[in-house]
């Protein structure tokens, strides 16, 4: 069987096609810049019907002419990616196949945007993103990563072979090699072996399902610990304020390789110290829903041990199912029913004990700004309790930077958990996250690059969508 | 360029709409605006928040922003038109010929620029002068805004002056280039009332100096009165009516200009004999505009069928100089009518002493060196020595400007705070020292507050029905939650706002239905005694007198005590029962209305009755303008708080004010003032407003 080659049998049309009008583009930009240097002023006008009308003459036109030629390469893409979903590989190439392989991604991604744009007028912020083409971008390239990891994850989707099948005569092969005859399975390896002659491509789609299982939930749990002690350093103030900010100040002011590396090292985890701080970490959330709850239904005794014995009770078995670890100082629980493994706990430590410090920091300089509103005052002039100023009245209109922040820290923690892979801490070595293998693949960088660049590529495109839907929340919120 | 000659209109607006885009549709701002500008003239643009006299002048200045345009209509400034130029003929135009002067003096100084260079830079730019040139021009006009000491002004950086210098600071800034046009959007609204009193005084004279055209733009009728020549009052984008000052004020044409008149407190109002007529219904948004006449929904003389058929154009008076109205109507309406008897009511007589102040003092400590903690510790002095009680169903005002300690007083009342010496008593029980966690929930319910800013006081992420029903909970009032939700329908039914109003959040409210629900909320445990923190000043002079009258009538069926703070002696005047003056933290006077409100006065409630801009032609007040600012409360002045502004000083006898805290004399029956004039002087002293024979 023959190599494919990146666009198959397309290449002849397509190649030139998308070269062209690429070019085009190019050119028009530049045109488009020399002449607005020269381009007398004209004030807008406006039409009939309000809207303003766009310049009439040349220059109106040049500005007019970029739009144009990128809807076309846009159209062009469409056209190779539908042709490509019906031949497939062996016709469209290695971008056909792949383009193929991600068909359930396609159709969530279509499904999503059609029905979040058909009622965007009553989802509130999440649909006001969809004004924003900035907004849209990232949400399309985050929403990407999230359906595949999904179908990656539970359904086995998408990956064309398993990601730690070796295959002889495929170490390094390059994109679009054949698999020997006699292998079951997929005929190709779409984006080359490595060099454990694995499959990239599908190293690549299994490995954002351990960013997507760990990120979020990892700057959840950063939040939790911020928000819990944020609130009363900026409400209090005063001494508590002081000892906490210094504190934080301190875990910023370490290094945070250094850190991982003492979390990883086989001696500090004897001594127990990630467990132990696992054990601090992971109470806050408990704390935090405790508090939130009892501060709401503290004038009706009743209804609120109900509330809070039936949220609290499965979280303290699921902590305590958590934290308890055989083979570690902390092993007490007999109804441990599942582990995580150590590795991951580590990772999972680290990330959230080196976040929480600044997410502490946001919330404390909100709480500050909130505290002084007058609505704050009111609640206290009806004598509420603390903690329900801080979790009722403040937390809930702190929430639009919050939420922002909560996207961008998706990104950091992403590549801190690719920093983490690259230097081998904490997961095991032959894990298909994307650190890991940028850090297999950099080893021969030189002679082989195809192997480092497709995670590479990856964790830009995920943490670049975040950063672009971060962008496009704090824009949309802050419009009308 | 077209010929421009001194008798020409500086500025003259024809037809002008704006219009703001956003993703839904187009917002109309400003319809069918005229006006007109003559060299030395003042125009004052009269009008309500949203009625889009702020964009007329954004439109002058051609800095619309990026969705805002004028859809047509013309601009011209000395006969060129200002839509028609480029970017750099407006770059001249602008700061030069046209200079603006904004609401928040700190928000228009560059923080990092010392105030000399800012100044000079306006000549440097424009005229091309040297810098020397430019520094004695700056040094002029500081000596001109009447700052002391110009060399050290110039060398200060913007925060080390007081508001009232800062602004002073913007007015010589847009004088600098001597323009011919001035536009002030509510220049004076961030200020206190005796500095506001100043620094209106100055841009009359300035005006007068350097004959420059004003385009003053204010929600406030007798800031109008005070500075204007010609008025034009707005209303949902377009002008209503226009003319020279003493044809507005006294004959006015337009029901929208007679209805404003009528609810904002002119001496002579009272809230029993003669209370205010408030404006029906709510201001119209943009978008939801009715057909033909924009005020006809809440019109007194409204037409079914003529005055919502068509667009209505002004028409000018017969038989007065330039003076229009846009109402169909004018001519047939008898304007010299009395208001519809408005419901008299008898006065409630207050009952027996229900808060008792005895000699309440209030000091924080304030370390020196913030960063190390250590240091001297140097003590504000918030309140010294209060003593008064308030009557069952009373009102009592505390008046004073920014810093004067009525907020604290609020806070140690509230519980927020805990008192440093002295007792308040509740009915029978001594709060002063418990704070609010401490305090039985009965006496946090007795106990309210109604607070100043209606953007403010709602929590903004929950329905107002919730931030009712959790007040009732916190109290501990109802059985259960059905019962609760009946209790906050009842209350929204007490501040006549609709049940609907349960599910809304904060944002869909206006600001006057906003402060509806701060009411409901502070009244909703049967509170009683509630402090009104400037309960309206924030709300717009149609919407005032409603949640005025609101307060009132709520009072009086519950026969609540009333601690209403302002600085608007115009509004205290109309409803309190009695008034206590604070300045520094001390009560400088304290007595009925009347006794405070005639003389013998304290010297600095004469200042302040005599700053307070009065909106009728038929006032003569006392002229009194108070020098320099506000002492900071972290270092007061020795002997009296009020002696370096007091102009009674040299009569008392100066090294006693300076040297001695005056005592407090009663003068007549619950009448009493701090201050060392002799009797003679207090007795020879003459009433401040005076109205006019008719």
């Amino acid at each position: 069987m023959d190599s494919l080659t990146w666009m198959g049998a397309l290449a002849p049309f397509f190649g030139p096609a998308f070269g062209g009008v690429a070019a085009t583009l190019g050119l028009a930009l530049v045109v488009q810049f020399v002449a607005g240097l020269f381009a007398p002023h004209v004030r807008p006008q406006t039409g009939g019907d309000g809207m303003l009308r766009p310049r009439s003459d040349i220059f109106g036109r040049l500005d007019r002419l970029p739009g144009l030629i990128f809807t076309g390469l846009v159209l062009l893409g469409l056209a190779f990616a539908a042709i490509s979903l019906v031949v497939g590989p062996e016709t469209a190439g290695i971008l056909g196949g792949m383009i193929q392989r991600f068909l359930p991604v396609w159709i969530a991604l279509i499904a999503t945007f059609g029905l979040s744009i058909r009622f965007k007028r009553q989802l509130g912020l999440y649909g006001k993103l969809f004004d924003s083409t900035i907004g849209m971008i990232g949400f399309g390239l985050v929403m990407f990563w999230v359906y595949t990891a999904l179908f990656v994850g539970l359904f086995d989707l998408i990956g064309t072979h398993d990601p730690l099948d070796q295959v002889s005569g495929l170490k390094n092969a390059p994109p679009g090699v054949p698999v020997p005859e006699g292998e079951t399975g997929f005929a190709h390896y779409l984006l080359g072996g490595d060099n454990l002659a694995r499959d990239i491509f599908s190293r690549m789609v299994e490995g954002s399902v351990m960013v997507m299982m760990i990120a979020p939930l990892a700057t959840l749990f950063a939040f939790m610990v911020g928000i819990t002690l944020g609130l009363p350093a900026g409400y209090y103030g005063g001494k508590l304020d002081t000892v906490l900010s210094f504190l934080a100040n301190l875990i910023l002011a370490f290094p945070v390789i250094l850190l991982f590396y003492l979390l990883v090292t086989p001696e500090i985890i004897a001594t127990g110290l990630p467990s132990y701080m696992a054990m601090v970490l992971f109470i806050f959330p408990l704390v935090f829903l405790g508090v939130l709850i009892h501060a709401r239904f503290r004038n009706q005794a009743g209804q609120s041990r109900a509330i809070l014995a039936l949220v609290l009770g499965p979280l303290v078995l699921l902590y305590l199912a958590v934290i308890n670890q055989a083979g570690t100082p902390v092993d007490f629980w007999p109804l441990d029913f599942f582990d995580i493994p150590g590795g991951i706990l580590v990772v999972f430590v680290a990330v959230v004990f080196v976040n929480s410090p600044t997410v502490f920091r946001i919330v404390r300089g909100l709480t500050l700004d909130i505290k002084t509103r007058d609505y704050v005052a009111a609640a206290q002039t009806r004598g509420e309790r603390p903690w329900y100023i801080m979790l009722w009245e403040i937390l809930p209109n702190a929430r639009g930077p919050l939420i922002v922040d909560f996207c961008l820290r998706i990104g950091y923690t992403t590549i801190l958990l690719g920093t983490l892979g690259f230097f081998g801490l904490g997961l095991p070595p032959e894990s298909p996250d994307w650190g890991s293998t940028i850090n297999e693949g950099r080893k021969l960088l030189l002679i082989y690059a195809h192997p480092a660049l497709p995670p590479a590529l990856a964790l830009l495109s995920l943490v670049l969508g975040l950063n672009l839907l971060a962008d496009g929340l704090r824009e949309e919120s802050l419009r009308d | 360029m077209t010929t421009w000659d001194h008798d020409q209109p500086i500025l003259e607006i024809d037809r002008l709409s704006i219009s703001f885009f956003t993703r839904l549709r187009e917002i109309p701002a400003v319809m069918d605006f005229s006006a007109k500008v003559m060299p030395g003239e003042a125009l004052g643009l009269v009008g309500e928040s949203g009625c889009g006299k702020s964009t007329v002048a954004l439109g002058v200045m051609q800095d619309l922003g990026t969705n805002g345009r004028i859809v047509s209509g013309s601009i011209k400034f000395k006969g060129r038109d200002l839509g028609g130029m480029t970017p750099d003929d407006l770059r001249a135009i602008r700061g030069r010929e046209i200079a603006m002067i904004y609401q928040e003096p700190m928000a228009s100084l560059n923080p990092a620029l010392r105030i000399g260079r800012q100044l000079m830079e306006v000549p440097m730019i424009h005229e091309g002068v040297s810098k020397s040139e430019a520094r004695a021009r700056a040094l002029e006009v500081v000596a001109d805004v009447k700052l002391p000491d110009p060399e050290r002004i110039l060398r200060a950086y913007p925060h080390q002056l007081s508001g009232g210098q800062q602004q002073r600071i913007v007015i010589a800034m847009a004088l600098m280039s001597k323009p011919s046009l001035l536009i002030l959007d509510e220049p004076t609204t961030a200020l206190d009332v005796t500095v506001e009193a100043a620094v209106v005084d100055l841009v009359k004279d300035l005006g007068k100096k350097y004959g420059t055209s004003m385009l003053f733009i204010s929600h406030n009728l007798g800031l109008v009165l005070e500075t204007c020549d010609r008025i034009c009052v707005m209303y949902s984008g377009e002008a209503v009516e226009r003319g020279s000052i003493a044809d507005v004020f006294d004959k006015m044409r337009h029901p929208y200009t007679q209805a404003l008149f009528r609810s904002i407190p002119l001496p002579g109002a009272d809230k029993n004999a003669h209370p205010l007529v408030a404006i029906p219904g709510n201001f119209p948004l943009p978008h939801e505009r009715p057909p033909g006449c924009n005020f006809g929904p809440r019109c007194d003389y409204f037409e079914a069928g003529r005055c919502d058929s068509g667009p209505v154009f002004m028409t000018p008076v017969p038989g007065d100089e330039r003076h229009e109205s846009r109402c169909l109507r004018f001519a047939e309406i008898d304007w010299d009518a009395p208001p519809a008897a408005a419901q008299r009511t008898a006065r409630v007589e207050p009952g027996e002493v229900i808060l008792k102040m005895n000699n309440l003092k209030k000091y924080y400590e304030v370390a020196a060196n913030a960063l190390f903690g250590g240091g001297e510790k140097r003590v504000v002095k918030a309140n010294e020595t209060l003593t008064f009680d308030a009557r069952e169903g009373e009102t009592l005002a505390i008046v004073g400007e920014s810093g004067c300690g009525k907020s604290t007083l609020a806070k140690l009342l509230l519980g927020l705070e805990t008192a440093t010496e002295g007792e308040i008593r509740l009915g029978d029980t001594s709060i002063g020292a418990t704070p609010i966690q401490e305090r039985a929930t009965q006496t946090v319910a007795d106990v309210q507050m109604v607070f100043q800013n209606p953007f403010d006081t709602l929590n903004p992420s929950m329905t107002v029905g919730r931030q009712i029903t959790r007040t009732l909970e916190v109290f501990k009032i109802g059985k259960d939650d059905s019962e609760r939700r009946e209790r906050m329908r009842a209350l929204l039914d007490l501040v006549k706002l609709p049940r609907e109003f349960a599910e809304r959040m904060p944002r869909q409210l206006s600001g006057g239905q906003k402060q509806r629900v701060g009411i409901a909320r502070a009244f909703a445990g049967g509170a009683r005694i509630v402090v009104a923190d400037e309960p309206v000043s924030a709300l717009d002079v149609s919407v005032q007198a409603a949640v005025t009258d609101l307060l009132m009538e709520i009072q009086r069926k519950e026969k609540t005590t009333l601690l209403f703070i302002s600085h608007d002696l115009s509004i205290v005047r109309y409803l309190s029962d009695r008034v206590m003056v604070m300045y520094l933290g001390h009560v400088v006077e304290l007595g009925t209305t009347e006794q405070v409100f005639s003389p013998p006065y304290h010297p600095y409630t004469e200042a302040l009755l005599s700053a307070v801009p009065i909106a009728d032609t038929k006032v003569e007040k006392q002229h009194i303008v108070l020098e320099g600012d506000i002492p900071s409360a972290m270092n007061p002045p020795s002997g009296c708080p009020f002696q370096t502004r007091c102009h009674w000083k040299d009569r008392a006898g100066r090294s006693l004010c300076e040297s001695e805290v005056p005592p407090v004399r009663v003068l007549a029956d619950g009448h009493q003032v701090k201050c060392h004039l002799s009797d003679a002087d207090l007795a020879a002293m003459e009433p401040v407003i005076k109205i006019a024979a008719e």
